[in-house]
C-alpha cells in the first residue's frame, strides 16, 4: 500500500486509489465539479489540480495534475494549495463563471476563490451547464446512454438525439439529480413524468398508491437484474409495513 | 450528386454490408452514408446505430462533432467562404455578403432549389491568396464580390 505526503502530512492508501482519494484520506479538502464516486473519472472540469511530486523527481520538480483521476505511487508528495495550484483555479472558475454567470454553485466556488465577477465576456445566453458531463455518464453507467454531448466548440450543448424525446430515456432522473449544477428541468407526479420532452407513466404501488418508479425503468431494471417487476413497484412504505407485520409475526421465545 | 431519397434505406444497409458490424466502424460508416446522401438523414442513423448496436446518442454525438457531416439536406455544390483571420482582414465578410445577395440564403443555409450550400470555414492554409472561397472543389485565390457570380457559375469545372 504506497505511502504519499499530502500537503506535508503522511496517508497511505490501496494501490488502486486516485490522489483525490489520498488527499480525502488526509482530511484535506479539494473542489471537484466533474467528480462522483462510483463512476469512472473523467478528468474534464480541471478544478481539481494539484501539485504533484513523484519519489526520485528533483526536489523542486513538481508537476500540475488532476487529483480525481491520477493514479497514486508509492513516495508521492502532493501539495493542493500552491500559489500556481490557486491561480490555476481561479482561471478555471473565471472561464467557467463567464460560461455560467447565473449558476449559484460556481458564483459561489468563484466567490471562494475571490472572484466577485467573470474578467472575460460573460455568455450572452447564460447558460447552467458546465459540460461536467456527469449525466451523460452516469446515464451510460446504468446502461442506457438516452443523452449524449452533442455538436462541438461554443456550440456544444447535452441534448437527447436530434433534440427529440429520447427513445432509449428511461426516466430514472439520475442525470437530473447527479447534475451539480441543477439544470436539468423535469416535472414528477403522482401519475406522470415529463423529462428531455419525454413522457412517462408512474408505477404505483398496489397498496398504498404512492408513485414509485417509472414503468420503463421497473422493466430495464427487472431485465438486468432479474428480480420480478413487481419487486420494483413497492413503495418504502409498503417495505416498512410488510416488515413490521412479518416481526409481528415472530415469536421471541424466552 | 445523384439523389438518393432519405427513406430509401438500401443504399444504407449496402454500406452497412461491407463494414464488420462493430462499434470502431462507425466513423467510416458515416462518411459513406454522407458521400451517398450528400447528408446524414435521421432515420440512417438510426438504423446505423441499431446495426452497430452503438447508442443512437452517440451516433448523433459523433455526427454532430464533426465539421464535415450535415445533418440537414445539403445543397448539390458546396459553397465555402474562408472566414479565417488572413481572409477575414481581406474582406471575406464582402464575399460571404456578396453570396447572400446572390443565392439569398445565409451561411449554414441551404437554397430551396438545393443547388448551393453556404458554409464559412476557419482557414483552408492558403492565406498567401486571400481571401479564398471553394466551389465545389474548386479553389479561387484573391477572390473578388464582384466576380462571385462567376465563380458560382464555374462551379467546379477545371478551365478557368
Ligand atoms: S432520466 Fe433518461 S436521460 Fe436521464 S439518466 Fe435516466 S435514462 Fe438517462
Ligand atoms: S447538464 Fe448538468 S450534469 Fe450534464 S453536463 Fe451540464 S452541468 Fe454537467
Ligand atoms: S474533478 Fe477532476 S477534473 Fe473535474
Ligand atoms: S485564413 Fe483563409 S486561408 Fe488562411
Amino acid at each position: 500500500m504506497p505511502t504519499l505526503k499530502i500537503n506535508g502530512r503522511r496517508v497511505t492508501v490501496d494501490a488502486d486509489a486516485t490522489i483525490l482519494d489520498a488527499v480525502r484520506a488526509a482530511g484535506v479538502e479539494v473542489p471537484t465539479l466533474c467528480h462522483f464516486d462510483g463512476l469512472e473519472p473523467w478528468g474534464g472540469c480541471r478544478l481539481c489540480v494539484v501539485d504533484m511530486s513523484q519519489a526520485g523527481w528533483e526536489d523542486d520538480w513538481f508537476k500540475v495534475v488532476t487529483a480525481c483521476n491520477h493514479p497514486v505511487d508509492e513516495g508521492m508528495t502532493v501539495v493542493t494549495d500552491s500559489e500556481r495550484i490557486i491561480e490555476t483555479r481561479r482561471v478555471v472558475l473565471d472561464l467557467l463563471l463567464a460560461r455560467c454567470p447565473e449558476a449559484p454553485l460556481i458564483q459561489e466556488l468563484a466567490r471562494d476563490y475571490g472572484i466577485e465577477e467573470t474578467s472575460y465576456t460573460p455568455n450572452p445566453e447564460p447558460d447552467d451547464c458546465i459540460l461536467c458531463g456527469l449525466c451523460t455518464r452516469v446515464c451510460d453507467h446504468i446502461g442506457v446512454s438516452a443523452i449524449s454531448s452533442a455538436d462541438r466548440g461554443w456550440g456544444r450543448e447535452i441534448a437527447p438525439p436530434f433534440h427529440k424525446p429520447p427513445p432509449d430515456c428511461i426516466g430514472c432522473l439520475a442525470c437530473a439529480e447527479i447534475c451539480p449544477t441543477d439544470c436539468i428541468p423535469y416535472e414528477t407526479s403522482n401519475i406522470r413524468r415529463t423529462i428531455w420532452g419525454k413522457e412517462f407513466e408512474m408505477l404505483r404501488d398496489p397498496k398504498t398508491g404512492e408513485a414509485v418508479i417509472t414503468k420503463e425503468q421497473a422493466e430495464h431494471f427487472a431485465e438486468r437484474s432479474g428480480v420480478p417487476i413487481t419487486y420494483f413497484e413497492t413503495s418504502d412504505t409498503s417495505k416498512r409495513r410488510q416488515m413490521a407485520s412479518t416481526f409481528q409475526k415472530l415469536q421471541v421465545v424466552k | 450528386m445523384a439523389e438518393i431519397p432519405r427513406s430509401d434505406l438500401s443504399v444504407a444497409e449496402e454500406i452497412l454490408g461491407g463494414y464488420p458490424a462493430e462499434e470502431p466502424a462507425l466513423i467510416q460508416i458515416l462518411q459513406d452514408v454522407h458521400r451517398a446522401y450528400n447528408y446524414l438523414p435521421c432515420d440512417v442513423l438510426e438504423r446505423v446505430a441499431e446495426a452497430l448496436d452503438v447508442p443512437l446518442a452517440k451516433v448523433f454525438s459523433v455526427s454532430t462533432f464533426y465539421k464535415s457531416f450535415s445533418l440537414e439536406p445539403q445543397g448539390d455544390t458546396i459553397v465555402k467562404v474562408c472566414t479565417g483571420t488572413a481572409c477575414h482582414i481581406r474582406g471575406a465578410g464582402l464575399l460571404v455578403e456578396e453570396l447572400e445577395r446572390q443565392l439569398g440564403v445565409g451561411p449554414g443555409e441551404t437554397t430551396e432549389d438545393l443547388s448551393f450550400t453556404i458554409k464559412t470555414v476557419n482557414c483552408v492554409g492558403a492565406c498567401a491568396m486571400a481571401p479564398v472561397m471553394i466551389v465545389a472543389d474548386k479553389y479561387w485565390g484573391s477572390a473578388k464580390p464582384t466576380r462571385v457570380k462567376k465563380y458560382l457559375a464555374k462551379g467546379g469545372d477545371d478551365e478557368n
